[in-house]
């Protein structure tokens, strides 16, 4: 050590790679910063996805039993009219009746009956009219069809309430039995929930299906977007590119700032007094929700794409200037497409927001129980999330497992969305 | 669907305005696009507009003032004796002939309606046809006028530039009439629920306790409407969630942006992006019954008595959830950094983080700010986290382990609540969305004025 | 881009005014409570008769009636849900607006419960011992103090020795209300000293009656009942305070407190025993039954026995139903039409 002292080089040497060595650590320090960052972030969407699936996939299946369907005329149509309103109010509860009871020929008593019956759901019959009024030639006939059972008998086929002799639970030991008895007759399984996917929303959870509120989503979320898209980006062209720095564009920039930060029920007692009141629009339709998400989701789309806008470097512009383009081509042919991946991050983000919006909805009529599924931006409809936030909040058990599957089929949506963005944003993005 | 024919054979009409008017401009130029003032697409362009606009324009009024005319025409036309019923009979009956006129008769109806009823469908066959015939005519006329202006020597480029200037104009101006139109629609209840309590109590007040009856034969026992516990509440969840969002995000733009390998970003900043979307009910629930008892067990492992109610909980999750608008707006804003920047700095031979400390995020720092203030935007905005994993109870209090209540939280309870709707309950909604309004107004002006301040531009 | 975009604007703009049309289909607002039963109506109307399906919203009883009242027309819902009764400013407001002819139809009881998780004991407890647990004011010695009990087995030794830690809904709520006037007032009246006051001042007694304490011992939770009962399974010291069905429909997990003696179940609340219950209703537009098809028929699908009668689907749902003799008379009137009485 002491010699050294005598080599000045040698020192500062060490003394630099010292330096160096705390700059190395420095920047390992602010490397794995960010990578812890990136991890929370993705640890907590991991830990979420688990808990949703976890719950979600019972949802996939559905308790359905066997049962021998007499379509018997006399009960159906005993005019012999086939005539469709006749057809459409007939008793089909008790083509179910007649046929559980054929299975069960050893109860007689009335009670026995009707817990008999429960374990079928309300549904059933009305899948059976579906039948019929799609297909007369039907009647008369019989024919094995499996049909949905009740909510409290899936719940417990599939584990997840208790049955049995317990007080206050929904399945008793007498009708535990009978479910466990079609099971061993292979009577009754678990089939594929295509009611999930295929049909609209109902007050029975074994009927309830995303459709109506998927197509509710998917309509409501295009006119948002045809509506936000482009007058949110032309509103960031003009702010950052046109626009004179003067009180004017002061006042609007300040004003975008300040809705972005406006609790989204807001924008919900806008559109019932604006849009519902003094247009006239019809209520719980997709075109008023599209429009409300719009208002609501302008300033992030702005924002972010004034920021975008910002970040183009000025030599761009000036280079375009320079070979004679106008002001107008200089946006057009070069600052918008190459602060396009930016807006478009932000339009995600703010689509992302209005698809899982429920809030404002609410005042507009679409938090709602709608069971026809909407053909045009004008009629009634729901959305995902309002669908969410409905079965979330109804009593049945069953709604919770179709709670998680509906919040799955919402992510799948997202994912869907991000997607296209990925691909656009990998066509425009660039360094420089 | 006859009008939506209308608009589509408008907007083909444009089409082909746009052709010619390019072909033209190119014929007289003899082919040779160079002789023109402007481009070719720029006299398609005018000629698309002049065909499309007045058309579209005609359109739109005449759609909105066909509804009204036709029911005045259809009621002057009823006998007097229904003409003499108030406006809202008047208006039953109109939707029964309206629904005579779909085919739907529910047995209430008499001669003299089914007879407004074909006079309304006779109207609405006029008024189809008329339409049609009008503003194909005028989008012919405006075709024939944009093409006879054409010319090699005209400014079709200023010309269509000067319409879309004014088209942006236009667009910006919407935020303002959004504005107009929330301060309005909040006014009116708001004046009406400081005449039952007055402002002072309501700003200044350190008490928040609804418990108003609901009914008249009740009476209203602690009735008071301070509104500072519920700002002081937004305030506290706010900065909880930012202090978990800024960091979080602000670290994962930049390892995105700077470190990471780009197929890894590709793929981690949509996934990020996810947590965005993700709706409320489900971080909801996530925050009440997991984070809430998981911090109420840690908590009382430490000795701290937390309640299961706790800002804290709600404020984590609700961090998480903006992570994204930070992590993701940041990113985009850091990438966009010239390169040249960062070679200037490594030439120099500074290390990465160094660089990134000392150059890039200042260069990106206008961006970053305003990526920052759209999340607080969005925390202050929140309601569903907030009603389950805090709760509705307005305490006072800066400890992070109490429950408190959110602007948001108590605007969206008010509203759907089963009590009578003027009573000051839900009258206190729109004030409070009136106040928040105006606070982060105030805010946003400090905001504008200070980035304008420390804004610069690179290159 | 641009030309497009404003293209797609103008063309919205145009599909917007052409928008208003007749209405074929029922519009029914109001109660959240309410909803899970008026939903399960519509739907077996919707899907046993040749109308469309009714569309339900759940706007809250307040909001539900503001939009009732707002005028006659295919432009305001015909139906409105109630968890409580109308009130008489809510009839003038309907009145101004031309809304004159109501029809009042109480649809059946909803059973309030004091529940909390099976892994803790069942609670026997009286409206007197519930009074001194949430009250904000309770007597002490012939004199009003600001509440001073934190455990239940401070009020009384047969209560357990946890904390008071009572989920509910907030002050906004229907539910709130009637456990309020239900279960409180009925405790606050049997302390001789606060009875004395009812004679004396009736206002100031329920003031003292009908307010929450708010120490943190009641703890306002949102309308989202199923979090209630899931906060409870997470949370074995707690009670909740919410509507019956959903205490059926959790019956493996959570247990109704014994109120007065009375369990909350479907028997004794249809009985009248129990407590803590409260008449939940709906009300129609006389005046939109010539207009709008099918409400007639809704009505009456509302009314029948295979609906809210004791073995109707409702009362699968949770709602408990009218006595019969009631019903009856409920069901006559509704059919009739006959207007609302205050």
């Amino acid at each position: 050590m002491t010699e050294n002292v005598k080599y000045p080089a040698v020192i500062a040497a060490r003394r630099q790679s010292k330096d160096r060595l705390r700059r190395r650590r420095a920047e390992q320090r602010f490397r794995s910063y960010g990578m812890v960052a990136v991890a929370v972030s993705l640890i907590f969407l991991v830990g979420l996805f688990a808990t949703i699936f976890s719950k979600a996939y019972t949802a996939l299946g559905q308790t359905e039993i066997a049962l021998e369907i007499h379509f018997d005329e006399a009960l159906i149509d005993p005019e012999g009219t086939r005539n469709p309103t006749t057809l459409a109010r007939a008793n089909y509860d008790a083509l179910v009746k007649i046929s559980l009871g054929k299975l069960f020929p050893e109860i007689k008593d009335r009670r026995g009956r009707r817990a008999l019956r429960k374990i079928m759901s309300a549904g059933a019959a009305f899948e059976l009219r579906e039948m019929v009024l799609a297909d007369q030639g039907l009647i008369g006939g019989r024919r094995t069809v499996w049909l949905p059972a009740s909510d409290d008998a899936d719940m417990y086929i599939k584990g997840l309430v208790a049955g049995g002799l317990q007080h206050g639970n929904r399945i008793d030991a007498q009708q535990a039995a009978w479910l466990d008895k079609l099971e061993n007759r292979e009577q009754l399984a678990q089939r594929f929930n295509w009611r999930l996917f295929m049909a609209a929303d109902s007050r029975e959870p074994e009927l309830a299906g995303l459709r109506g509120a998927a197509v509710g989503s998917l309509l409501t979320l295009s006119i948002c977007l045809v509506i936000a898209f482009p007058l949110g980006v032309m509103t960031a062209v003009y702010l950052e590119e046109f626009a004179p720095r003067n009180r004017w564009t002061d006042l609007i920039e300040v004003n975008i700032n300040n809705l972005a930060a406006v609790p989204s029920i807001v924008f919900g007692l806008l559109g019932l007094a604006v849009l519902l009141g003094f247009l006239g629009l019809p209520r719980s339709a997709p075109l008023v929700g599209g429009m409300v998400l719009a208002l609501m989701t302008l300033p992030t789309v702005i924002i972010a794409g004034r920021a975008a806008l910002q970040a183009v470097p000025p030599s761009i512009r000036d280079a375009a200037f320079g070979i004679g383009a106008s002001p107008m081509q200089v946006v057009a042919h070069h600052v918008l497409p190459l602060a396009m991946p930016g807006i478009l991050t932000g339009t995600i983000i703010g689509m992302a927001r209005a698809l899982g919006e429920t809030a404002p909805l609410l005042m507009i009529g679409m938090v709602a129980f709608i069971v026809d599924v909407p053909t045009s931006p004008t009629d009634p409809a729901t959305v995902l999330p309002v669908q969410i936030f409905l079965w979330a909040d109804a009593p049945e058990r069953a709604f919770a497992e179709r709670t998680a599957a509906a919040i799955v089929v919402l992510l799948a949506f997202l994912i869907v969305m991000n997607l296209a963005a990925v691909l656009l944003r990998r066509r425009f993005e660039q360094r420089w | 669907m006859s009008n939506l024919l209308i608009i589509i054979a408008i907007l083909a009409l444009a089409a082909i305005g746009f052709r010619m008017g390019r072909g033209r401009a190119l014929a007289l130029a003899g082919g040779h696009a160079k002789a023109l003032h402007s481009l070719p697409n720029h006299y398609g362009g005018y000629v698309l507009l002049w065909c499309g606009l007045p058309a579209l324009a005609l359109i739109a009024i005449w759609l909105a003032l066909e509804p009204p005319a036709i029911r005045w025409l259809v009621l002057s036309a009823l006998p007097s004796d229904l003409k003499a019923l108030p406006a809202e009979r008047l208006a039953l009956i109109y939707d029964n002939i309206h629904n005579l006129a779909r085919g739907i008769d529910l047995g209430t109806s008499d001669a003299a309606m089914s007879e407004a009823a074909q006079r309304y469908l006779g109207l609405r066959q006029i008024a189809v046809v008329s339409l049609a015939v009008i503003s194909l005519m005028v989008a012919g006329a405006g075709l024939w006028r944009g093409w006879r202006v054409v010319a090699p020597t005209f400014a079709a480029r200023r010309a269509v530039e000067r319409s879309i200037r004014v088209a942006l104009i236009v667009s910006s101006t919407l935020a303002v009439f959004t504005t107009i139109g929330i301060v309005l629609s909040l006014l009116f209840e708001t004046i009406r629920f400081f005449e039952k309590v007055p402002v002072w109590d309501f700003l200044f007040g350190l008490d928040w306790s609804p418990q108003t009856a609901l009914r008249t034969d009740q009476v209203g026992s602690s009735g008071r409407f301070g509104a500072v516990p519920i700002f002081a509440g937004t305030l506290l969840i706010s900065v909880i969630a930012m202090a978990v969002a800024v960091p979080a995000g602000l670290f994962s733009a930049i390892y995105l942006a700077e470190y990471a390998a780009k197929p890894v970003r590709d793929v981690i900043k949509p996934v990020l992006e996810i947590l965005a979307g993700i709706p409320t009910v489900v971080y909801g629930f996530f925050a009440a019954l997991t984070v809430a008892p998981l911090i109420r067990d840690a908590g009382g492992f430490f000795g701290l008595d937390v309640s299961s109610e706790s800002a804290l909980a709600a404020g984590v999750v609700m961090g998480i959830m903006i992570i994204p608008f930070i992590s993701s707006l940041s990113d985009d804003v850091i990438t966009a950094v010239p390169q040249s920047l960062r070679e200037a700095s490594y030439g120099l031979g500074a290390t990465r983080s160094e660089t990134i400390r000392q150059v890039v995020l200042p260069a990106a720092l206008p961006g970053i700010i305003s990526s920052i203030l759209l999340a607080l935007s969005r925390a202050i905005g929140e309601t569903m986290i907030v009603v389950m994993a805090a709760g509705l109870a307005a305490n006072l209090t800066a400890n992070p382990f109490e429950a408190v209540t959110t602007v948001t939280v108590q605007i969206a309870t008010l509203l759907v609540g089963d009590q009578e709707f003027d009573s000051a309950k839900t009258l206190a909604a729109f004030a409070l969305g009136l106040v928040l309004f105006v606070v982060t107004l105030g805010l946003n002006l400090v905001a504008l004025v200070t980035v304008r301040k420390y804004r610069e531009k690179y290159d | 881009m641009l030309k497009q975009s404003l293209a797609l604007a103008a063309l919205a703009a145009v599909m917007i005014t052409n928008a208003a049309a007749a209405r074929d289909q029922i519009r029914v607002v109001g109660s959240s409570t309410v909803f899970p039963f008026a939903t399960a109506v519509a739907e077996h109307f919707g899907k046993t008769s040749s109308f469309k399906t009714p569309v339900v919203e759940s706007t809250g009883s307040g909001g539900g009636l503001k939009l009732f009242c707002a005028g006659l027309g295919v432009d305001y819902p015909d139906i409105t849900n109630a968890s409580r009764r109308i009130k008489t400013s809510e009839v003038q407001r309907c009145a101004k607006n031309g809304v004159v002819n109501i029809v009042e139809v109480k649809i059946g009881f909803d059973g309030i419960v004091l529940a909390n998780s099976r892994k803790s004991g069942l609670m026997s407890i009286s409206l007197k011992q519930l009074f001194l647990a949430l009250a904000k004011d309770v007597p002490v010695d012939g004199k009003l103090v600001a509440n001073p009990y934190m455990t239940w087995r401070d009020i009384d030794v047969s209560l357990p020795m946890s904390k008071i830690e009572v989920l509910g809904p907030p002050p906004t709520s229907g539910t709130r209300d009637a456990f309020v006037e239900l279960a409180l007032e009925g405790g606050a009246k049997t302390f001789p000293m606060l009875a004395a006051m009812r004679k004396a001042d009736k206002k100031r007694f329920k003031a003292v009656a009908h307010t929450l304490r708010e120490d943190g011992a009641f703890i306002e939770a949102g309308e989202n009942d199923n979090l209630i009962v899931q906060k409870l399974e997470t949370n074995p010291a707690a009670f909740g305070i919410f509507g019956f069905s959903f205490l059926d429909q959790n019956a493996d997990k959570l247990q109704g407190s014994r109120v007065n003696g009375s369990m909350p179940e479907f028997e004794a609340i249809a009985a009248g025993q129990y407590p803590v219950s409260r008449s939940l209703y709906f009300y129609v537009k006389k005046a939109h039954v010539g207009t709008v098809p099918g409400l007639r028929d809704f009505v009456a699908e509302f009314t029948a026995d295979k609906a809210w009668g004791p073995d109707g689907y409702l009362a699968d749902k949770g709602l408990i139903p009218l006595p019969d003799a009631e019903r009856a008379k409920v069901r006559a009137q509704a059919a009739a039409l006959a207007n609302l009485s205050m």
